[in-house]
């Protein structure tokens, strides 16, 4: 009898216990990445509290309430009441202070850490603002160079490591939030006008290296595609790709020379006003775009899924001339980089 | 059966029915019901008076008509808030007409507050129409239309209900005993004032 | 157990049934119609969300376009929340709150009828956007300026929004209702204080609803004159403000989700005294926490845009971290009652149990969240979605689960089968946690929510495989319910009045009740009226008051001995 008692108990314990061990098994470590910001390591040991007191907070309520399965269960046939006990002011008071306590606690480590996070630096090493839209982002950096999505790349952010870079988060449509995961932390780009202030994000990476990063706040239809990298890397190298973006920066001037053949397009409504253009093949030729709305586009000429040319993004209504280095016979395609399924056509070069 | 059972509510159906109406003893459960509802009112009303605090506080400038609009006509909006406070004295001279059991002092009363209410929702109409600006024009028109606007819905539904109990009234359907339609349409009515009250003073008072 | 069998009454004409349900203001029949109206939309966001599980289940897009993914998770979240959840649990509180209280109906029958029916009309009016060129697809929240008619044209948004807003009248309506009724027709003798714990986080659930969704009404109605006549309260281009969208729109959403749980938590404070044969621990202050948790949750709205930078975040997440101690001070009153009970794991103990355990797992990561640099890095990831769902699934499904098998005998006079509900139970139990616990990594992983698809380099496809395969084992444990629910129409085990012997005046009725539904009412003194009738007061730890009565008609009406 008590053999076959014990052993249900165990049985309970098993069957209670086992989905939970499960559960277990399958969160991992339940840690977040390792961080490669000054800012993420605060924020890394903050969690790391907070988890400890979680487990401990866990493992207590669950495991008592598995003991109480296990332990007050019913005995079959048993007609007897348990005692009828229906409360404890002195118990209620503790397990109301302890939790106060506790909270309390959590709650001052979360101010202290937020304070690191929200610091800011006298001088950052660099400030770049950050313009996100559906669906990519450009770099604009402060003295100038600006980076942008090149044939279907996701844009990079380079900047230099050790030195705070402060970002100033500017959305040019919808809601948006710049994430990098390895970064431990945030920051939603919200459009507020011409009275509002833009969020700015100030981090130190710690580490070289490249880094993924990911609109984190739903954008519209391809906020999945909505993706960019990070590149930190030391000041010496930092400053040479800097220097090597101002001289080299496509695409080329604005306006100017001689265009034998000019091509037209317009952009509105998040469409091109032509679906398809001629040009004479081995023959620079110009093409002036009109952005005709305040949403970012551009022209790009692909051939297959490479890029042979990009032009600046118009962000607001305006004009640019294009000029196009001369292209060989043959079937091309033109579209905007930020709607390119929507804003698409053909190019047909002939001899 | 014991003594003791027999105070065991009897709750058979024609209990039933008596419980449902007039439910426990204070306030009848009808007005309650109205007094529930008023509270979300204040709620909803409380919503777009957020949006209006948060417009003004968030734009720059003076906050007003947009350019080349009229300013707002203060005198015609002092006089719709006289008309609606009368018609709340109004309307209460008829509560307490038919409390009294007079129902030929309820339907003048009643008939009074609800050609005061029409008179308001005249009034509103013709300011709208002298404004210059509509709901599309910039953050003040539409924050101006939406409050005022939604306020003279919830007066139209106020007319609505004093309609409905002057009609009653005509048909001889309420007594000192039992009028508690007359309470209840008296109770939102007065919640519309007050709105009201609200909307001018945040409107044309602050500014 | 005497079993009783209603017959209609002689000279009663038969209407027709479909008739008769359909104009019914019986809040019995609306309950049940706000039930299976419930599961009825629950299947269909729950297919939604197979759909959007089978997507994610492997990196690249599979079957869906981006654009119908969007509206997929859109419409899975809105109808979850209001379609289901809510209206399962309202429909409960219809059936059940004035049996509790010993009242013949609810206080305004036909508004009852009228909140019911705007329901179905709400739903199909936000599923219909799909017939319109598209349902909504901005998620439930429906940011600005993503929901303006810039970014988001077509109608399936302002359908999405006229929808809501008839859903929202309907839970105002209801609102009043249960409050009136609660406070109005109470059988003779129960005191406030003897009311049963259900019943106090409905009244306490239909005053959040009463103040909050009024505010969610201001905001779609601004929304809708946005969209749809040029006004200018979201729109930065022209003054506007998108964070006001979230400040109102949050300002409703944090009360809704205590909303969504505190009838959940009445729900498992009935069953846990009944199959631990012992009183609810604390009473007093479980009403207390509930009142509390009540008036907190209107305080706290913010902690949803910490990562805005348009917060005060000390306060917010000072309010949130509050928030943790009156639900904690309910969590340990719930293992008091287990404690030195005598527990009898039938199916609604097994849910019960089960909420105490996921709501626990829920309720820390939301303390986690509560600390902004925390949020800052899991904020709009899997992290958050693993939260919500360890609440609302774990938590208030459960519950309404729980509610399922513990009432259903009374609502159909037969008890649902315990081995196919223990069966439904264990492998939901296991599908959920494989479906949502590695979520939790997922988001501290960095993988964001709503997203259609996801690089295969970013070491997120083994958790999001197994967190597929708990979707549809979740899916699977619906088969043994639907078998049992038929199955028991068909031939059930009949119930009788008071199959699990408990505490509160709706097993002092036939199963089901009469129309007006009680004949007599038993004596109240206490919470649990009827635990006296049954037990009479030979017990040590009975309070003084308890013992008043001497009951021996009322016992041998019950069918017990004296």
């Amino acid at each position: 009898m008590q053999r076959t008692v014990a052993r249900s108990r165990r049985r309970s314990v098993l069957r209670a216990g086992a989905p939970l061990l499960l559960i277990g098994l399958l969160g991992g470590c339940l840690l977040p990445p390792e961080p490669v910001t000054e800012v993420g390591e605060d924020v890394f040991n903050l969690y790391v509290i907070v988890l400890i007191l979680a487990g401990i907070v866990f493992v207590g309520v669950e495991g008592f309430i598995l003991y109480a399965i296990v332990r007050y269960r019913r005995k079959p046939g048993d007609e007897t009441l348990p005692e009828q006990i229906h409360g404890n002011t002195a118990v209620e008071v503790i397990w109301t202070l302890i939790p106060t306590v506790i909270v309390l606690i959590l709650f001052g480590f979360s101010m202290a850490t937020l304070g690191d996070v929200e610091a800011r630096s006298e001088n950052p090493g660099v400030t770049v603002q950050v313009d996100g839209f559906q669906w990519n982002w450009t770099f604009r950096y402060e003295d100038g160079p600006v980076v942008q999505a090149q044939g279907g790349e996701p844009p990079v952010l380079t900047v230099p490591v050790g030195e705070p870079v402060r970002l100033v988060l500017n959305s040019l449509d919808v809601n948006h939030s710049f994430y990098v995961p390895q970064f431990l932390i945030k920051r939603d780009l919200i459009d507020l006008g011409e009275n509002g202030r833009d969020n700015e994000l100030e981090f130190t990476i710690t580490e070289a290296g490249t880094y993924a990063g990911q609109c984190a706040e739903f954008c519209g239809e391809r906020h999945a595609d909505m993706v960019f990298v990070v590149e930190a890397m030391d000041r010496a190298a930092y400053d040479e790709y800097i220097a090597a973006l101002a001289s080299g920066e496509t695409p080329p001037a604005t306006g100017g020379g001689d265009c034998a053949t000019t091509i037209e397009i317009k952009a509105n409504n998040t469409q091109f006003d032509i679906d398809s253009f001629d040009v004479p093949a081995d023959t620079d030729f110009c093409i002036t775009f009109e952005n005709q709305e305040n949403m970012p586009h551009n022209v790009a000429i692909y051939e297959g899924d490479e890029a042979i040319f990009t032009g600046e993004f118009l962000n607001e209504a305006g004009e640019i001339t294009y000029n196009v280095p001369a292209l060989p016979a043959g079937e091309y395609r033109f579209n905007c980089d930020a709607h390119s399924q929507a804003m698409v056509g053909d190019v047909t070069v002939t001899q | 059966m014991t003594g003791r059972t027999m105070q065991a509510h009897p709750a058979g159906e024609h209990e039933a029915a008596a419980a449902i109406q007039h439910g426990q003893s204070g306030m009848p459960t009808a007005l309650l019901g109205m007094l529930l509802f008023i509270a979300s009112e204040v709620m909803f009303f409380g919503g777009l008076f957020a949006t209006y605090f948060n417009a003004r506080a968030t734009t720059p400038g003076t906050w007003g008509p947009p350019e080349g609009a009229h300013e707002l006509d203060f005198a015609l909006a002092g006089a719709l808030t006289a008309i609606l406070v009368a018609s709340s004295f109004t309307m209460q001279f008829g509560v307490w007409a038919v409390r009294r059991g007079d129902s030929g002092k309820l339907k003048m009363w009643t008939g009074i507050t609800l050609i005061l209410g029409v008179l308001f929702l005249m009034g509103q109409l013709y300011d709208y129409s002298q404004l210059g600006f509509g709901i599309a024009d910039g953050v003040f028109g539409t924050t101006f239309y939406t409050l005022t606007g939604f306020h003279g819905a919830h007066v139209f539904g106020g007319a609505v209900g004093l309609t409905i109990i002057l009609a009653r009234a005509v048909r001889g359907q309420f007594s000192a005993r039992n009028h508690v339609a007359v309470e209840a349409v008296g109770m939102y009515w007065h919640f519309v004032d007050v709105v009201w009250i609200a909307v001018f003073s945040t409107i044309y008072l602050l500014r | 157990m005497a079993t009783t069998t209603l017959e209609p009454r002689a000279g009663t004409y038969r209407r027709s049934w479909v008739l008769d349900w359909l104009t019914t203001v019986d809040h019995k029949k609306i309950g049940i119609l706000y039930i299976a109206n419930s599961f009825l939309f629950f299947f269909a966001a729950g297919i939604l969300a197979l759909v959007i599980r089978t997507e994610l289940a492997v990196p690249g897009m599979q079957f869906l376009d981006q654009a119908t993914y969007n509206q997929a998770f859109t419409m899975h979240g809105t109808i979850m929340l209001f379609l289901f959840i809510i209206p399962a649990l309202s429909g409960f509180g219809n059936y059940i709150v004035p049996l509790q209280l010993g009242a013949p109906d609810m206080a305004f029958p036909r508004i009852n009828a009228l909140s019911f029916w705007l329901l179905p009309l709400g739903g199909i009016l936000i599923f219909s956007g799909y017939l319109f060129g598209g349902a909504a697809a901005e998620g439930w929240t429906g940011y600005s300026p993503l929901t303006s008619d810039q970014y988001s044209p077509g109608v399936g948004t302002d359908l999405w929004i006229i929808g809501l807003t008839l859903v929202g009248m309907a839970s105002i309506l209801g609102a009043v209702n249960f409050i009136a009724t609660i406070f109005k027709m109470r059988a003779p003798g129960m005191t406030l204080f003897r009311m049963p714990i259900f019943v106090w986080t409905v009244l306490v659930t239909a005053v959040l609803i009463l103040l909050a969704t009024p505010v969610l009404a201001a905001g779609l109605i601004a929304l809708f004159i946005d969209r749809n006549y040029g006004g200018s309260f979201f729109d930065p281009s022209v003054g506007g403000n998108p964070v006001l969208w979230q400040h109102i729109f949050w300002f409703f959403g944090h009360p809704e989700v205590y909303i969504v749980i505190l009838p959940a938590m009445g729900v498992v404070s009935e069953i846990l005294p009944v199959f631990s044969r012992k009183p609810l621990f604390g009473y007093r202050a479980f009403v207390f926490a509930t009142i509390a948790i009540g008036l907190l949750s209107f305080s706290v709205w913010a902690h949803h845009m910490f990562t805005t930078g348009s917060v005060f975040l000390p306060f917010f997440s000072f309010m949130t971290a509050l928030i943790a101690i009156p639900t904690g001070i309910k969590m340990f009153n719930w293992l008091a009652t287990l404690w030195r009970g005598k527990l009898m794991l039938t199916t609604p103990m097994l849910f019960a149990l089960g909420f105490l355990s996921m709501f626990l797992i829920g309720g820390i990561s939301g303390v986690m969240l509560a600390s902004p640099p925390v949020d800052f890095h899991v904020q709009d990831t899997y992290f958050v979605v693993a939260h919500l769902h360890y609440v609302f699934f774990g938590g208030s499904v459960f519950g309404v689960f729980a509610a399922t098998y513990y009432w259903f005998p009374k609502m159909f006079g037969r008890k649902l089968n315990e081995p196919l509900g223990k069966i439904h139970f264990w492998i939901h139990f296991i599908g959920f946690n494989l479906a949502f616990f590695p979520m939790h990594q997922l988001g501290l992983d960095g993988m964001p929510r709503r997203i259609s698809d996801y690089s295969p380099d970013a070491g997120w496809n083994l958790l999001n495989l197994v967190s597929t395969v708990g979707a549809f084992m979740i899916a699977v444990s619906i088969v043994p319910l639907l078998i049992n629910v038929i199955a028991t129409f068909i031939n059930g085990e009949p119930a009788g009045d008071d199959p699990w012997e408990g505490n509160t005046l709706e097993w002092a009725t036939t199963s089901p009740p009469p129309p007006h539904n009680f004949d007599r009412l038993p004596p109240i003194h206490s919470e649990r009226p009827l635990f006296f009738l049954t037990h009479g007061h030979g017990h040590a730890a009975a309070r003084p008051a308890d013992l008043e009565e001497n009951d021996e008609d009322d016992v041998e009406r019950r069918g017990g001995a004296v």
